[in-house]
């Protein structure tokens, strides 16, 4: 699979999937227009990759600013992905950065990790 | 006359603690434009980043509604038409020292009492139920009539700091005007 780098604008965040090292990140704001138009091919590229992993270690890094509630259905959706993926055998680290001045999204990442059990996560305040 | 009609109808806006007021087709520049000006403005108030956020967010759950939802469009008619303009009106102000989001647009009267009975659920809900409802509707399947996640009126409710407010208003046979007000 080609890594996939998607610069971030106001509204979409920067996207860095490194397929070749296993490396994923989403950075920065997420209010996209048309969420499936964002996310739907990257979300099945990443699906389609963990789905044929056979052990090995993967990292994902969620930096976000803000992102809006079809946002959010998304991140579930990748949530449950990744601790399907670490159910499998992978070794999966989830790393969720937030400003430390903003409860809330602390608050969403720790709604988000209730569900992980398989999976490492870890909250991670932003350096800013 | 031109300069103090402006200024009188101003200072009706501004008498109610209103800082933005937007009324008209809105789309989604219009939703990014006014959203950098909101940041902005909180910016310059020296608001805190939990209340920046939250106001910004239930801004464009707000926004996004209208954009959607609004049964007051051009053309008239259902269309997958990209150039679709949706109207409705926006106010964001303080009140009581709190920042406020309000919304209103026209909607079928057949979906007031549906619409109704959701947001009432949704004001008696204690914090834990919502965050409980806002995963369930994360997982679920997209409700048909919604183009977006469905959970937008939950994040508006678990982003205010009061109980949400709503009203509908008969305005002719087939509409209701819809209008919600979030506190932050």
């Amino acid at each position: 699979m080609d890594n996939i780098k998607i610069e971030g604008t106001d509204r979409s965040p920067e996207i860095d999937f490194e397929f070749s090292n296993n490396k994923f990140s989403i950075r920065g704001e997420s209010y996209p227009e048309d969420v499936t138009a964002f996310y739907g091919q990257i979300i099945e590229n990443l699906e389609t990759h963990l789905s044929d992993m056979d052990g090995g270690n993967v990292e994902f890094n969620f930096e976000l600013i803000y992102f809006n509630s079809s946002t959010a259905k998304v991140l579930m959706g990748l949530f449950d992905t990744l601790e399907e993926t670490a159910e499998e055998g992978v070794s999966v680290t989830v790393n969720w950065y937030y400003d430390e001045e903003d409860d809330t999204m602390e608050e969403l990442g720790e709604e988000f990790a209730e569900d992980l059990e398989a999976a490492t996560f870890n909250m991670k305040t932003l350096e800013t | 006359m031109l300069a103090k009609e402006l200024y009188d109808f101003r200072s009706v806006i501004q008498s109610q603690g209103i800082i933005f007021c937007y009324s008209g087709y809105i789309t989604e520049p219009v939703l990014t434009g006014i959203g950098e000006a909101l940041k902005q403005k909180l910016y310059l108030e020296e608001a805190d980043k939990t209340t920046m956020r939250n106001i910004f967010a239930i801004f464009v759950e707000q926004m996004q509604n209208v954009i959607r939802y609004s049964a007051e469009k051009e053309p008239p008619e259902d269309t997958d038409d990209v150039n679709e303009l949706r109207y409705g009106i926006l106010n964001i102000g303080m009140e009581n020292n709190k920042f406020f989001v309000t919304c209103g647009n026209k909607i079928q009267r057949s979906d007031v009492e549906r619409l109704s009975d959701r947001l009432t659920d949704l004001q008696k809900m204690s914090p834990d139920e919502l965050k409980s409802l806002y995963k369930q509707k994360l997982r679920g399947p997209t409700e048909e009539t919604s183009k977006g996640a469905g959970v937008g009126f939950i994040e508006i409710a678990r982003r205010s700091t009061e109980i949400i407010d709503f009203g509908f208003l008969d305005v002719d046979d087939d509409h209701a005007f819809f209008a919600l007000k979030a506190f932050v």
